[in-house]
């Protein structure tokens, strides 16, 4: 989730002498880059403004503040907190030209009939609108987000203590394991963060939730008090909230194992040859993000709002995600937008056929390497679980931030 | 049972009350417009705390009847520009207190005049997690004898807010989901039972008028309508021992979500439409076609309530909880 400097603020347009026609997208590291702003600009023809924010200060001000946005880029998952709140309104997919080119993995729950769909909250569960305004998996024709990008995430190691992962396949039992100790960071985030330690719990053999998707409070109880327990014997060196944050813990050699984003991979400097991505045993643990429509928008500003969505499935916004790792729920458009090369290694999991550049033009693959965890089927055919927003979440939240500020401020 | 609208004015809420002072004098111009209205004078003319003040001028905003302003306080009047503020002493204006109104204030239990900001303060901590309520320093914090903080904790207990735990502590919260789900789905199996029992004895007009002003009255809100449902139906059935039973589980509920819609969580608007198909079938439809709407209702409206559970996480604990209660 990395972005260049200028990109860390909002964008504004320059005054301009005619008053221009603007959309204002408030969204996260995930979406919101340079490169796919000043594409969607100069194509369709009005100025588009960002508001780039950390995931939890995203979902609260898209939730109380739906008025200072247009258009909200953010993940499934936390359509429990925006959609609830009230904040945003119906796409209507009829207006969605390219609506039937999205897969089966956003529209269905999984990318073939066969494959296991994954605890928590697939996507699918919070993509259709139903009778009395709540969102499920029975398909219809209105919407709550536009499914554009995910991916399946994992943590990264260090080979130097774990070795290279051939021997011992990693599991994701090494994000509590003793040998990390003292150099394990984890991402803070309650719907995020909450699942890498919940996963590395169970996989350790340390505790056994009845559905790790949607935990009881007396498991929620059970993983803190291993949390509380590990970070008393100093296993955590720090958390972080956005790529930045965790390629600084990585540059500055103070991990040994944590949880990671796809793009932070291209930004590793001197730990590149020995810090690499895991493909767990236990499988993924996945995410979906989307477009979705505030509620206010009507009339010209919702057909701009409608043109940007359509926009986004049009290729070019799907390749610059690529570049970074991540996947396009409209893939046919995304493969004709890369070169053959890029495609092979990002989609197909082929080695790289020369070095390959991220999306600001820095190269992130050096020519050779392999993607982690092979093909695309081969990872979404792996979900173990989706980043979700249990029953309990309100609860686990307030748990999980006691435990973050604990360990920043590493308190004993 | 009793209705809401046969209620003794001793029980109603004191916010109400106050309500209904400021209103008439409001009306009658006792009070004029532009005058500046604090809480703190307001509360100790009508002998009271603050907290029962704040909500009725939250209401009388509601109605138009007052509006808030660059200063403290609210002004007299709607909104209007040219409008200045007048800034007098309250007491000095005389305002018309109707008799039963004000032996309402007075012959409330002592506790009753403070119960329902600490009913409202100890639902809400609820939400961030576990408390423990110390006894002393909720004597200290409303000044009053240890006994009439006994008086109001039990009236807590009673209503399903507190418990006491294995050192005779006084606990609230943590309000779960669990607890959310499991009520509703109470909900769901004994009320429709209930206004099937109760089905020969259902205020038909009352059912009747409220469903025609669905849609029509602005003012009308979700819970007006699920008192309506309780008083005119519900409460009607020929069991006492149910009645109370529903009425008993549905007390933490109701505290909770005042609590909540007071922090500024939005309220639902799509149950209105729900209540007019449910008061249609109630008034003229075989009740067994009500009771099984009844039941859907109940489940859609737990299922929102779970929602609202997880947005609740987005309020941060900076609302600040009163000195009485302490953080487990």
């Amino acid at each position: 989730m990395l972005t260049t400097q200028s990109d860390q603020t909002t964008q504004v347009a320059a005054p301009a002498r005619i008053q221009r026609r603007r959309l204002r997208v408030r969204g996260t590291s995930i979406t919101l880059l340079k490169e796919v702003r000043e594409r969607a600009q100069a194509d369709l023809g009005f100025d588009v403004e960002y508001e780039l924010l950390d995931f939890i200060t995203c979902q609260r001000q898209a939730a109380m503040q739906p008025e200072g946005y247009d258009i909200y880029e953010q993940c499934f998952h936390n359509l429990d907190i925006v959609w609830f709140w009230g904040s945003l309104q119906p796409i209507d997919t009829q207006r969605i030209a390219d609506w039937n080119k999205i897969t089966d993995l956003s529209k269905e729950g999984g990318i073939s009939k066969y494959a296991w769909r994954g605890h928590g909250d697939a996507p699918v569960r919070k993509l259709y609108v139903q009778p009395g305004g709540f969102l499920g998996p029975k398909q219809g024709r209105y919407i709550s987000m536009l499914p554009t990008v995910h991916n399946m995430d994992s943590f990264g190691f260090d080979t130097r203590v774990f070795g290279q992962g051939d021997v011992k396949r990693p599991s994701w039992s090494w994000l509590l394991d003793r040998r990390a100790k003292g150099r394990i960071a984890l991402v803070d985030e309650p719907a995020i963060g909450f699942f890498d330690a919940a996963l590395a719990a169970e996989s350790a053999g340390e505790l056994q939730f009845t559905d790790i998707g949607n935990m009881s409070i007396a498991e929620i109880d059970g993983l803190m008090a291993l949390l509380e327990d590990r970070r008393r014997q100093g296993y955590f060196c720090g958390s972080w909230r956005t790529g930045e944050e965790a390629a600084r813990l990585l540059q500055e050699d103070r991990v040994s194992a944590q949880s990671m984003w796809s793009p932070v991979y291209g930004h590793l400097g001197k730990m590149a040859d020995v810090f690499v991505e895991s493909a767990p045993v236990e499988g993924y643990r996945a995410w979906h993000g989307g477009a979705s429509l505030s509620r206010h928008l009507n009339g010209p500003q919702l057909d701009m709002g409608y043109e940007y969505l359509n926009w986004w499935l049009g290729g070019y916004a799907g390749a610059v995600m690529a570049r970074q790792g991540y996947y396009m729920s409209a893939p046919e458009r995304t493969k004709a937008a890369l070169a053959p090369e890029e495609w092979a290694y990002w989609y197909e999991g082929a080695p790289a056929a020369r070095d390959l550049l991220g999306p600001s033009g820095k190269v992130v693959v050096k020519a050779g390497a392999r993607r982690a965890g092979g093909t695309y089927e081969d990872r979404a055919n792996r979900i173990a679980l989706w980043n979700t927003v249990m029953e309990e979440y309100n609860y686990a939240a307030r748990s999980w931030d006691r435990f973050i500020r604990r360990v920043n401020e590493g308190q004993k | 049972m009793i209705g809401r609208p046969n209620k003794p004015l001793a029980q109603e809420p004191r916010y109400e009350l106050i309500a209904q002072v400021l209103r008439r004098n409001i009306l009658s111009a006792v009070l004029p417009k532009g005058l500046v209205l604090l809480e703190g004078p307001i509360a100790a003319l009508m002998q009271t705390s603050r907290m029962p003040v704040q909500a009725a001028l939250r209401m009388l905003a509601d109605e138009g009847l007052v509006h808030r302003f660059d200063g403290r306080g609210y002004l007299v009047g709607s909104e209007d520009p040219a409008l200045s503020p007048l800034r007098r002493d309250i007491s000095s204006f005389a305002l018309h207190i109707p008799q039963q109104v004000d032996d309402a204030l007075q012959t409330r239990g002592t506790w009753r005049h403070f119960y329902d900001d600490i009913e409202e303060q100890v639902a809400l901590c609820q939400v961030f997690g576990e408390f423990r309520i110390v006894e002393t320093e909720l004597a200290d914090y409303l000044g009053v004898s240890r006994t009439v903080v006994r008086d109001v904790l039990s009236r807590l207990q009673e209503r399903g807010l507190i418990r006491k735990d294995a050192s005779s502590h006084w606990i609230a919260g943590p309000l779960t989901a669990r607890t959310v789900r499991e009520k509703f789905e109470l909900r769901a199996i004994v009320e429709p039972a209930a206004l099937r029992l109760a089905a020969p004895h259902i205020r038909y007009s009352q059912i009747e008028e409220f469903r025609d002003r669905i849609g029509t009255d602005p003012s009308l809100k979700p819970e007006s309508l699920e008192d309506a449902l309780m008083d005119y139906c519900i409460a009607q059935a020929p069991n006492t021992a149910l009645v109370e039973m529903i009425q008993n589980n549905q007390m933490l509920l109701t505290s909770v979500n005042r609590a909540l819609t007071g922090l500024g969580l939005p309220e639902d608007a799509i149950a209105l439409d729900q209540y007019r198909t449910l008061f249609d079938l109630i008034a003229r439809h075989p009740i067994d076609s009500a009771a099984e709407y009844l039941r859907d209702h109940l489940h859609i409206m737990g299922a929102k309530n779970l929602a609202r559970m997880k947005i609740v996480a987005m309020i941060s604990e900076t609302v600040g909880f009163a000195p009485y209660l302490s953080p487990r």
